[in-house]
């Protein structure tokens, strides 16, 4: 939807694709009212590369904005893109530069050849039981003397994502077994024997810079931090907050300002060595201790850009928009602008309104929405694809996201003050299975955790 | 005899000619028939004496057909006389050649496989004044005269299973085994032990089976007959073939029939003149030894002077072969060797040649058997190189042998014994220090003396390798950049659907992330799309590190065979290459190996005298070097038709030379890809310990259509793949692409043979 | 009682399905040489190896992939106006007529006489192992239920959670849905058929085989 706005806003044409099951959903709605209905294209499947060129082709597109999920970190759709005979723009990084970033193991490589801190252990996969066993000792011995009691050591499945294959082992005589249970069920699933060793790392905080380069790799500047701590069991966030910390608000055991400068420091000089060309995201975690590692690069816009936008001013100026910069740098447009005229003013907050229930693991909640309503306010932003004069339908294959909400305050008392304002004004009706008590949201989970935010 | 039994044996030779030669002469047979008719009508009326003329007369004009005939007989002619139900069969011979014997296994159609039958005989005979009991196996496919059960002489491969096991009888007990070779082709079933697999195994055993083995060829329908057919002596039946491929088979691919569709007979024929099945063409390119004469219009089982031949004939073989082995020989060797000169001068029953053998002369027979089959076919194919090639790979072998010798032979004992020492002096020294030492350090320890704590020094240099690079020398970026290779479909921006897309619901792939990156697989379910061989030369056996040899053994057209020639030429042409076979010496990580691969591209993989001989002389150097051998088959479609017989014998050739460098100590390995078929499975790979095949490759002995052409039984649309073929322990693994050159340098190091370099 | 004379008559009275062909994703299309009333055959051969009778081809992306027809039956209608042209995904584009055999007939009257145990929502729904088990070991008609007996998973939205069936004892006759499709609340999941009634079923049955005929 944003991305659509950001068209149509620069100008450009644009088409939009839908699926049988998400034909009726407000994102399509927008697409007609603003690009006229031969801009709305159904196809089979998203997940099909193949039917997004094909429509591409036959619309004559001459860029493709991977949206945020399914292919903005697939180097191959990336590369498929530019390299076909009738090659078009990717709104994204270049494909060898989402290759790069989007291995964990290559990332964590070149964060250490540019001495940017990364989580310690190993940074290629390990195969000898020996070597494997040493750099476990090597863990244990270097928490120990860091004062960190119970260490612990996570062995992982280099292959392996998402959960798999992973498991904690707490001393030295456990290990092995453990390694090798790892290496086998590397072997047997993922086809490749490499295992991972890591420190695990208890109690983060997980914070995000915002970065912004220029095609061609050579100018970059940063839209500050986010903190993303608030997330499900399943690791996926619900409230995002920029700054990622507030030294001046809250007390920290640790210099937080010098936290956020040294990741947003750390996070421009990968982007200049790896010559980064649109809009990405450095993940860090932040130990208690104020120790920032990197995680992973995100070669991709994220929902959470807009809370980053928030609190941007471009020379002063409000109404900072990432996804419309991102297209605009993607077709190879200028960045007119440097660090320095970059400024940041106040505090905000995401929130993600999503049908499940927190209490049970944050199990999705299946079931149509028959009303929806809230608030509006003008430092209330927020987007949804729920029509308002219809009762909706949760479309199964899809995660069940109702709406993102921002909410900006001058500080960050007044826009946890705002935040909750918001939350209460939210009325948001449905049923599931045929019953208005069964059906659940996260509203007040988000209330409850708006309280403590930042707090670390 | 009476006139009745008169008339009756004379109707069965009318039917008999009509059979063979129906069609085709149609006069002859009809004035013959006519004749005959006029003959029956009157005979009623006749009395005594001109019954006795008239009956002289009508026998006499059988006989002068018959004869005239006989000279016109055209090699399909003789391909029908063979399959005829009157044709002589196994147990014919075995009643009226041999003196008594026991049939092993079988009661009509009561019998594992009716179509082979084995019995052990016996040969009886006076010599002088003592009678002489000569002990032999028997084995050989049986026809039967028309039976149904006895499939045509279409052995399971359950029935060669059982031929080999009494050949091993046959080597336990120290007895000659004669073999009848009386076969279309085997019955290309897949089950368990599997009709390639199994004339495999016969080959590989017959290769080093210790006694001496006689073949007689009726029938030779190419893999069928190899499963019993590799002798020290090969007879044949004048009127009997021996052929690469059935000549209406030859005549489908020929005319690229489809599936239900008949050959005209017109191009039968033709197919069956030009692929040289006679038994005059076989003797003359010396593929059987020696032509046994069979009377007009081919031996019947009432032609009782045959069997006599046919005795003499065996007998005299077996003599022959035992005598040139045996250490004492003397006048008997001199007279088997007269006798050969002026025919008759001496009945090889009077010579009396003990058939049991002794160790060493049963060396000397397996020797003997090898260079017998590496001297054929050298007719068959072009020797490009250049005469300084040739002297050189004459003399190269010798240097390989003298070095290997002395860098794994002699060199190599003494510097073992030394390590061998130095571990065990390492070890004992461990033990001590571990005995003495600790419990010193121990004790010291709890007295406080001193203390252990890790340095600061040793803490920093653990939090620098957990922090730091590993490995800097590497590059920050560790992405395994692709293949070296990357087959020219990568190139072309479409898309490509997987076969399994209905079943497993696989997406489209783009041709340039499919064939380059993935290698051809598909990433949803793993079917692997054919490659180029190019790819796995350079990809996986590092081709351009490797030396190529005898690259200019080239293939020809050595029967004439009608338009080959520019086939060949064409298929030169586009490969750039001189024959299927490709031979390379090279290095798998740090292993030296010598590979010998079969492409697809060149006439469909398939092989010939040129193929067989490049993948011998590969064999040959592998043995020499002590290198490992592997055969990389991309794809084979079996022996090559147009080459006849010439290709046939590269089975067993092959297979002996394979089993040499197995019995040397050597490491022969098979890595099937696309898809292999028919003759070269049935022998030189399929015998191997060691096979894997490439995920979503075909192995097996006759594609879908030729079995349902030969048994009318319609194959379910997998039954080749290479899966089935594992489950059915054909196979030893099958292998995803990707993980081949991981896969092999792994079984180079964990299997084969003691006399490795690297061992 | 049922009738099922009456059924069988008002079977009879229509016995067509019609399939509409839709385009599985987007493309050009190119029809095939039918014409409506042409006869197309569905997928056939000892191993259903050989494809249906050939409907159209749809290029996507220089990949010429082959709409073969799914079932027998005759071709009603073909929107010949998008010949050549560039077609979204499930676009419909011909129909066939399906003359019902015999076994879609018994399954339609079947599902009159059996007592039906429909979705209570739209999900994806499969067999808990046990059942599973042993319906692929014995066939179904093996599996016995009772109300309250534990049966399905229902799974939507990657949560799977266990679900009871309802309704009167008996065996399981048919099985309506195929795993890993979704099902709208209200079809019917599993037909279950009273022991008491089997033999009633097996003579609906045998009437069936006995009085269509198969075009």
């Amino acid at each position: 939807m944003r991305i659509m706005k950001a068209c149509a806003q620069l100008g450009h044409d644009f088409i939009c694709l839908c699926t049988d099951v998400d034909r009726e959903c407000g994102h399509v709605d927008m697409a007609r009212e603003l690009g006229g209905d031969s801009c709305v294209y159904t196809i089979s499947n998203y997940l099909d590369a193949n039917e997004i060129f094909s429509v591409a082709d036959h619309a004559q597109a001459t860029a493709i904005h991977p949206g945020y999920g399914f292919f903005a970190e697939d180097f191959r759709f990336a590369r498929r893109t530019m390299s076909r005979d009738r090659s078009m723009i990717f709104i994204g990084p270049s494909w060898w530069v989402i290759r790069e970033l989007g291995d964990k193991i290559n990332t964590k490589r070149i964060a250490r050849s540019l001495g940017v801190p990364t989580i310690p252990g190993s940074d290629r996969p390990v195969y000898n039981e020996l070597e494997a066993e040493n750099i476990a000792r090597n863990l244990f011995d270097f928490q120990a003397a860091q004062g960190i009691r119970d260490g612990m050591v996570l062995v992982k499945a280099s292959a392996g994502g998402g959960g798999m294959g992973i498991e904690e082992v707490q001393d030295l005589d456990q290990f092995r077994s453990v390694f090798r249970r790892i290496r086998n069920y590397a072997k047997r699933n993922f086809n490749d024997e490499g295992v991972l060793i890591e420190q695990r790392i208890f109690d983060f905080n997980h914070l995000e810079v915002q970065v912004v380069s220029e095609r061609g790799g050579r100018k970059h500047v940063h839209f500050g931090t986010r903190n993303c701590s608030v997330q499900s069991t399943g690791k996926q966030k619900r409230i995002e907050v920029a700054p990622g910390f507030a030294p001046g608000d809250l007390p920290y055991a640790f210099d937080a300002a010098k936290v956020l400068e040294d990741i947003t420091h750390h996070s421009l000089t990968m982007a200049r060595e790896v010559g980064y060309d649109n809009v990405g995201t450095w993940e860090w975690i932040v130990t208690p201790k104020g120790e920032p590692f990197l995680m992973e690069v995100n070669t991709r816009i994220q929902v959470e850009n807009g809370v980053s936008a928030v609190i941007s001013r471009v020379g002063g100026e409000f109404g900072v928009n990432i996804i419309k910069e991102q297209v605009r740098l993607g077709l190879g447009g200028e960045l007119s602008y440097d660090q320095e005229d970059i400024s940041f003013d106040g505090v905000g907050i995401e929130y993600r309104i999503i049908a499940e229930n927190p209490d049970d693991r944050f199990s999705p909640c299946s079931g149509a929405i028959t009303r929806f309503g809230w608030q509006e306010e003008d430092w209330l932003e927020l987007s949804t694809q729920i029509p308002r004069n219809r009762v909706y339908e949760i479309p199964m294959e899809y995660d069940p996201n109702l709406a993102l909400a921002i909410v900006w305050g001058e500080s960050l008392e007044q826009a946890k003050e705002r935040g909750i304002r918001f939350l209460d004004s939210v009325v948001l009706e449905g049923e599931s299975g045929g019953s208005a008590a069964e059906f659940r949201t996260n509203i007040a989970y988000l209330r409850d955790r708006t309280a403590n935010l930042l707090e670390f | 005899m009476d006139s009745d039994k008169r008339v009756q044996v004379l109707k069965d030779r009318l039917t008999y000619i009509e059979d063979i030669f129906g069609a085709k002469r149609v006069e002859t047979v009809e004035l013959l028939g006519a004749k005959f008719g006029e003959f029956l009508d009157r005979l009623p009326v006749m009395d005594h004496s001109v019954r006795v003329r008239e009956f002289k007369q009508i026998e006499d004009l059988f006989a002068f057909v018959e004869r005239k005939l006989e000279t016109e007989l055209t090699p399909m002619d003789r391909v029908r006389i063979v399959r005829h139900p009157q044709r002589i069969c196994l147990k014919d011979i075995l009643e009226n050649v041999y003196d008594n014997y026991t049939e092993i296994g079988g009661r009509g159609e009561f019998n594992i496989d009716p179509s082979m039958l084995i019995a052990r005989a016996n040969i009886t005979r006076r010599v002088g004044k003592k009678v002489i009991n000569q002990p032999v196996m028997v084995i050989g496919q049986e026809k039967g005269h028309g039976e149904g059960f006895r499939n045509g002489g279409s052995a399971k491969p359950w029935g060669n299973a059982k031929a080999l096991h009494y050949m091993k009888v046959a080597e336990t007990e120290n007895i000659p085994i004669h073999t009848y070779v009386s076969t279309p082709g085997s019955f290309p079933i897949e089950d368990y032990p599997g009709a390639a697999q199994q004339i495999a195994r016969n080959l590989y055993e017959m290769a080093t089976l210790r006694v001496p083995i006689i073949a007689v060829f009726s029938e030779g329908g190419s893999g069928g007959a190899e499963a019993v057919g590799l002798a020290d002596r090969r007879l044949m039946f004048s009127h009997g073939y021996y052929s690469v491929i059935s000549p209406e088979g030859a005549a489908a691919i020929e005319g690229r029939l489809r599936t239900g569709q008949r050959a005209t007979p017109e191009l039968v024929e033709k197919c069956a003149a030009q692929l040289g099945i006679t038994a005059e063409d076989n003797l003359r390119n010396g593929y059987i030894d020696r032509i046994i004469q069979e009377p007009s219009l081919g031996a019947r089982p009432e032609h009782y002077d045959f069997y006599k031949d046919l005795r003499r004939e065996v007998v005299q073989a077996t003599n022959e072969v035992v005598s040139s082995v045996k250490s004492m020989k003397l006048f008997r060797a001199m007279a088997l060797k007269n006798r050969r000169r002026r025919k008759g001068s001496l009945d090889p029953e009077s010579i009396y040649v003990r058939w049991h053998l002794s160790n060493k002369a049963r060396g000397r027979l397996l020797e003997k058997r090898f260079q017998h089959f590496r001297e054929m076919s050298h007719h068959a194919y072009e020797d490009g190189r250049s005469f300084w090639d040739r002297v050189k790979s004459g003399m190269e072998p010798l240097g390989w042998t003298i070095h290997s010798w002395f860098s794994y032979g002699l060199l190599r004992r003494p510097r073992k014994h030394m390590e061998d020492f130095m571990e065990e002096m390492r070890a004992e020294a461990h033990l001590v220090r571990e005995k003495v030492v600790r419990p010193v350090r121990g004790t010291l320890q709890r007295m406080k003396v001193v203390r252990k704590k890790p340095s600061s020094r040793i803490q920093e240099r653990a939090r620098e390798e957990l922090t730091r690079l590993s490995c800097p020398e590497e590059g920050a970026c560790i992405i395994d950049d692709s293949w070296l290779w990357m087959s020219p479909r990568s190139q072309e921006d479409k898309a490509v659907s997987c076969p399994n897309a209905r079943t497993h619901g696989c997406q489209d792939l783009w041709a340039p992330d499919l064939f380059a990156e993935f290698a051809g697989v598909c990433t949803t379910c793993g079917h692997h799309f054919p490659m180029e061989y190019e790819w796995y030369f350079y990809n996986i056996f590092n081709y351009v590190e490797a030396t190529e040899f005898n690259a200019d053994i080239e293939s020809r057209n050595p029967l004439g065979y009608e338009g080959f020639e520019l086939k060949l030429d064409q298929a030169k042409k586009r490969t750039g290459r001189k024959s299927s076979c490709v031979t390379f010496e090279t290095t798998i990580d740090d292993i030296k190996v010598v590979v010998a691969s079969l492409i697809a591209p060149f006439r469909g993989g398939t092989v010939g005298a040129a193929e067989g001989e490049k993948f011998i002389l590969a064999a040959e150097r592998a043995r020499k070097k002590h290198y490992p051998f592997i055969a990389y088959v991309h794809g084979t479609a079996g022996i090559r038709i147009q080459e006849g017989v010439n290709g046939v014998i590269q089975m067993p050739r092959c297979t002996l030379a394979v089993r040499r460098y197995i019995d040397a100590g050597g490491l022969y390995l098979v890595l099937y890809d696309t898809n292999s078929y028919a003759g070269p499975v049935a022998s030189f790979l399929g015998c191997s310990p060691y096979q894997f095949a490439v995920r979503s490759s075909n192995i097996g002995f006759a594609g879908p259509g030729v079995i349902a052409e030969t048994t009318g039984m319609e194959v379910p649309p997998k039954y080749h793949k290479a899966d089935q073929a594992l489950s059915r322990g054909h196979i030893q693994g099958i292998w995803d692409r990707g993980e081949i050159r991981k896969n092999l340098y792994q079984a180079l190091l964990t299997m084969g043979g003691r006399n490795l370099y690297y061992r | 009682m049922l009738n099922i004379k009456e059924l069988l008559e008002d079977i009879k009275a229509n016995p067509y399905k019609e399939i509409v062909i839709k385009s599985p994703h987007t493309g050009a299309v190119e029809f095939a040489d039918i014409k409506p009333g042409d006869k197309v055959r569905g997928r056939s051969g000892s191993y259903s190896e050989k494809p249906g009778t050939l409907l159209a081809n749809l290029t996507r992306e220089k990949n010429r992939k082959p709409i073969n027809a799914p079932e027998k039956g005759e071709v009603v209608n073909i929107r010949t106006e998008l010949e050549g042209k560039f077609v979204e995904a499930g676009e419909e584009l011909l129909t066939i007529r399906h003359f019902l055999t015999r076994k879609e007939v018994i399954e339609l009257i079947l599902k009159k006489a059996l007592h039906l145990f429909r979705a209570p929502e739209r999900a994806k729904y499969y067999f808990i192992p046990e059942v599973d088990q042993k319906l692929k070991v014995s066939g179904k008609r093996s599996v016995k239920v009772q109300d309250g007996m534990e049966m399905l998973i229902v799974s939507r939205m990657k949560r799977e959670t266990p679900l009871a069936y309802s309704g009167p004892e008996g065996i399981i006759y048919s099985v309506y849905f195929t795993r890993g499709d979704n099902v709208d609340a209200g079809e019917p999941l599993l037909g279950i058929c009273p022991e008491d009634q089997l033999t009633t079923i097996q003579d609906v049955v045998a009437k069936v085989q006995s009085e269509w005929d198969e075009e």
